[in-house]
């Protein structure tokens, strides 16, 4: 029986959308949907819980839904607003939530607090969890596995430079790398500095070049000028 | 459960405040990383009073909220030979208990 | 005080891998489980509780446990300390849907 390791392979290209969850038999199969006990014990937790009333199979459905939902796309609406919107950029580092609740109409919450790490031309911030996989989910969507692995969890706090390299970043050596370790429950979003280049570029257009990985801090928005 | 408690102390630190990280006290669940043990650094924030997390962990409701402090530390106060510029840095947000204060010309090494 | 075994901080590691993959439907559905359980209104355990059971994960299981194993595993032990769910019904419904299964 193989058992994934702390990053699970999945290849499909092809995500299945089709969100029929009502039925509580065995799921879509996939080469990578464990066999064996894990399965049998998830679906064994599942249907428990279904029959005692605590959390019902509509209840997972949405909830997986509502998660689906939060993609970077979100974050990168925000940091595009906040490189055009000098007002709303005050309003996010003062009070990121509410700030962003109020301009996108959203109910989102965290545990403690969303923190803006704004980067500078001499600072540039980094965000891991190296106790755990702390993250701003409920921002951002789930967070990439490698993320969540040890070997970024443990490298990034004592050789961000190289983790930087390794993910094709190069920070001047004049900038200080500042990293943030989650350590508490607050979570971080980094706030990448807009591109030389980019004036007069709509919000969309500017979106567009901020990826997951400038919010985390691994990568800059790259933008090439003609 | 109500956050006022009369008798509860204020923050120990302030910002700019120089602290340095404990090396226990022993906790089951700790937020508190190794290698931050033992380490100077400075407070830049003081972010708020939060639930006890070690007591959180055990069902418990984690009552009296602790003071929640961001603080920098230089990254070459970390490691012995760490690789990068003077300036690099690592920011953590550490509870209260876990700080201890240095004095300006305190002995506790770096 | 010891060093945990999530406590990695500073530990040596290796190259990163750096290729997204993407959720597979098994691991939303513990995810989907494990944010309802901590939820305020079903408030089953907290988040605390969740990583205090994955820290008490031997070196060797948390290495090579995945990361949504874990979660299961630790959902596992929480409820049952929590006694909203025993360990005997939870065995017992194992066997039948690997009986189910044939």
């Amino acid at each position: 029986m193989s058992h994934p390791k702390d990053h699970s392979h999945q290849h499909d290209g092809e995500h299945d959308h089709d969100h029929d969850h009502e039925h509580d038999h065995a799921p879509i199969e996939s080469p990578q949907e464990p066999t064996g006990t894990l399965r049998y014990l998830e679906q064994a937790l599942r249907e428990l819980l279904n029959e005692k009333g605590i959390i019902t199979a509509a209840q997972i459905a949405q909830q997986i839904d509502l998660q689906d939902s939060r993609t970077p796309a979100l974050g990168s609406k925000v940091v595009a607003r906040a490189w055009t919107n000098a007002e709303f950029k005050q309003a996010l580092l003062a009070n990121p939530l509410e700030a962003i609740n109020e301009t996108f109409g959203l109910t989102i919450t965290t545990p403690l607090e969303l923190v803006v790490l704004e980067n500078k031309p001499n600072l540039h911030n980094m965000v891991v969890c190296t106790l755990c996989s702390c993250y701003p989910r409920m921002l951002l969507g789930i967070p990439p596995a490698w993320y969540k692995s040890t070997d970024y969890r443990s490298r990034v706090v004592v050789e961000p430079r190289a983790v930087l390299r390794e993910f094709g970043t190069q920070v001047p050596i004049t900038t200080e790398v500042r990293v943030a370790d989650s350590t508490a429950d607050v979570r971080y979003l980094v706030l990448p500095l807009r591109p030389a280049g980019t004036e007069g570029f709509t919000e969309d257009q500017l979106a567009a070049l901020v990826t997951r990985d400038t919010m985390i801090g691994t990568a800059l928005p790259q933008f090439e000028q003609a | 459960m109500t956050d006022s408690h009369p008798e509860f102390p204020p923050p120990r630190f302030g910002v700019g405040d120089k602290v340095v990280v404990k090396n226990g006290p022993p906790e089951t669940h700790c937020r508190t990383p190794y290698y931050l043990r033992g380490v100077n650094g400075q407070i830049i924030e003081l972010i708020g009073r939060y639930q006890n997390p070690s007591l959180l962990a055990f069902h418990k409701p984690g009552l009296p909220k602790l003071w929640l402090y961001r603080v920098r530390f230089d990254q070459y106060k970390i490691w012995e030979q760490y690789n990068g510029a003077n300036s690099d840095s690592v920011v953590a947000d550490l509870y209260e208990h876990w700080l201890v204060p240095v004095k300006e010309h305190s002995n506790v090494a770096p | 005080m010891q060093r945990k075994v999530n406590d990695v901080g500073g530990l040596p590691g290796e190259h990163i891998d750096s290729v997204d993959h993407d959720a597979t439907f098994f691991e939303k559905r513990i995810d989907a489980m494990l944010m309802l359980l901590i939820s305020p209104k079903i408030k089953a355990f907290s988040i605390d509780a969740l990583r205090r059971t994955i820290e008490e994960n031997t070196l060797d299981d948390y290495t090579k446990r995945g990361y949504y194993e874990k979660w299961l595993y630790a959902i596992r032990h929480l409820l049952v300390e929590q006694q909203i769910l025993s360990n005997e019904e939870i065995d017992q419904r194992i066997t039948t849907i690997m009986q189910t299964k044939g």
